[in-house]
């Protein structure tokens, strides 16, 4: 089964794909995560002890302090960054942290994306036309 | 984008590299928030990497590493601008548990930063509460970076700025440009679902913490979207406002937010609504503030080894709260209590004699440094009065190196008196 969904990209930074890792609860990449490891270590949250590296990161915003943006970048620079991101609305502070280390991202679907995708589903991010697939066996 | 003939100009190089990448980012990140052309700023509020976020070890070099191309040939910026609290005062370094290593590192790497930021002509406030120095003005549009000055300035003085980063503020600051997007545009900023206090809550009873912890419960339940507070007294004092937004600010991400009475945004729920409905009417009771005070203490453990304050920097009224608990009286032999705050403020403080009451019963009274991420580098069990500090502290890593007790400024002065944390839950 395959679904395709309509956002915004941020950027025209290719395809990519990978598994979905979705979490209803916002993301704070400065202090929410763990930089050198990847793992989410915000108390209280949904996803915590997930590891981010290398997923299609689905969330609804990011959250976190102004500083969100550099704690994305010593991710991506500690090799940790997920591939894509893909969420509802769109934090000037994820937007910025993408931008630097050209993390695609696409966000302001029609639909809820947390609903609709599933932790594990197989996500094509097409950041040159805004859109993502949804590939399920 | 439409670009004008001075951004056009910026673009080509006419004004330098620095220039240039700054309006390169400035248009990027535009592009990607779907704005059509850039705004003129009156003021920025910056926060530079390489002077705030770990300046050692290998994000030290990074951070310098961000920001090289931008600065390599600016000698000022195009508007008034502050800047974030340094990372450490190198005095208390070794207190906080930094080793000699980490302290030479950051001595070179933040002075550097600071020495430069100095010379392009940045007011030195280093201060998360820039709004003391420099106040917004209605509708004017400005960057900051610093997500309690953020909501701030939109919030209590009806400026306009996004939730910008270290890298676009101090864009914004190169150029005098920043994207007319999100929060700059009116239509971004009504609220979108409004918030009450429970019939078994009293605004008039909350302590500093209560807010906190009134702030933390809010943001689980508006999450990401626009609240307008409903019933918050028309007198709630700076202190009692700080609390509200700093952890808001930070758990909710938001740029904008009203309160009906207080705001300039929000002379009524329809006006703050923007005549729209609200999405979603939310209720803070009891049971939602006893759940955040739960969240927000992260270990039972009653034996205290750090009291941290000042994130945001404290203000004068919890400075005198400090000071009237511990004032006579000796802080616990083995316990270390840091207050931080803005140097204006300090000085203020120092001419009122709170600053001799907290150093003569053996607490650190300090300025210009950023203690929720300095603080990070202790180990035992933390208390603070600040949520946001908090979230900090209890995170980065999944290690749990370090635990968190939370209460009001006076709990946490009583706790340094004791070492015991006796903090009350409402």
């Amino acid at each position: 089964m395959k679904q395709i969904l309509k956002g915004k990209s941020i950027k025209k930074l290719g395809t990519v794909e990978g598994e979905a890792l979705v979490t209803t609860d916002l993301v704070a990449f400065w202090g929410g995560t763990d930089w050198e490891t990847g793992d989410i270590v915000e108390v209280g949250h949904e996803a915590k002890g997930k590891n981010v590296e290398g997923k299609i990161l689905v969330f609804p915003a990011g959250k976190g302090g102004a500083g969100d943006t550099f704690g994305y970048y010593y991710l991506a620079r500690s090799g940790k960054a997920p591939k894509a991101l893909i969420c509802n609305r769109a934090q000037n502070t994820t937007i910025s942290g993408a931008l630097l280390v050209d993390t695609p991202m696409i966000y302001g679907f029609k639909e809820d994306v947390v609903k609709i995708i599933k932790s594990g589903d197989w996500v094509r991010v097409n950041s040159d036309e805004g859109e993502i697939e949804i590939i399920r066996s | 984008m439409r670009l004008n003939r001075e951004q056009e100009d910026m673009l080509s190089g006419k004004y330098g590299r620095g220039t240039q990448k700054a309006i390169e980012i400035l248009i990027g990140l535009g592009e990607a928030q779907g704005a059509e052309e850039l705004v003129k700023i009156s003021y920025a509020h910056l926060m530079p990497p390489d002077v705030m976020f770990f300046p050692y070890g290998r994000q030290g070099r990074w951070a310098h590493e961000m920001t090289r191309e931008l600065t390599m040939d600016i000698d000022r910026l195009r508007v008034t601008a502050t800047i974030e609290p340094l990372f450490c005062d190198l005095a208390i370094a070794k207190t906080i548990q930094f080793t000699d290593d980490m302290i030479a590192e950051m001595t070179k790497i933040q002075g550097a930063a600071s020495d430069f930021y100095e010379r392009i002509g940045v007011i030195p406030n280093y201060s998360a509460l820039p709004f003391y120095v420099r106040p917004g003005k209605f509708g004017e549009h400005v960057s900051i970076a610093e997500s309690i000055a953020i909501l701030w300035y939109n919030t209590m003085f009806g400026s306009r700025c996004e939730r910008d980063d270290g890298v676009t503020s101090l864009s914004a600051a190169i150029t005098g440009y920043c994207p007319l997007a999100g929060a700059h545009l009116s239509e971004n900023r009504p609220g979108e679902v409004t918030i009450r206090l429970g019939e078994d809550l009293n605004f008039k009873q909350f302590t500093d913490a209560d807010w906190d912890a009134f702030s933390l419960a809010s943001s689980r339940l508006c999450r990401e979207k626009r609240p307008v507070f409903v019933g918050i007294p028309r007198d709630i004092g700076l202190t009692d406002l700080k609390h509200l937004f700093a952890v808001i600010a930070v758990e909710s991400g938001l740029a904008v937010m009203h309160i009906v009475g207080v705001t300039p945004e929000a002379p009524s729920l329809e006006t703050a609504l923007g005549g729209r409905k609200p999405q979603a009417e939310y209720v803070v009771g009891k049971k939602e503030l006893v759940e955040a005070y739960q969240l927000a203490n992260t270990t039972s453990d009653r034996d205290i080894d750090f009291i941290l304050l000042g994130c945001p920097h404290l203000t004068l009224r919890e400075l005198r709260e400090l000071a009237e608990e511990l004032d006579g009286k000796k802080i616990k032999d083995g316990v270390n209590l840091v207050a931080v705050t803005t140097r204006m403020l300090l000085e203020q403080a120092r001419d009122m004699g709170y600053v001799n009451s907290i150093q003569n019963a053996g607490g650190i009274v300090s300025c210009d440094m950023c203690i929720a991420f300095a603080g990070t580098q202790v180990t035992g069990v933390i208390a603070t009065n600040s949520i946001k500090a908090d979230f900090f502290y209890a995170g980065f890593s999944a290690e749990g190196k370090r635990k968190v007790r939370f209460g009001s400024t006076r709990d946490c002065a009583r706790a340094a008196l004791t070492g015991k944390w006796e903090g009350r839950v409402p």
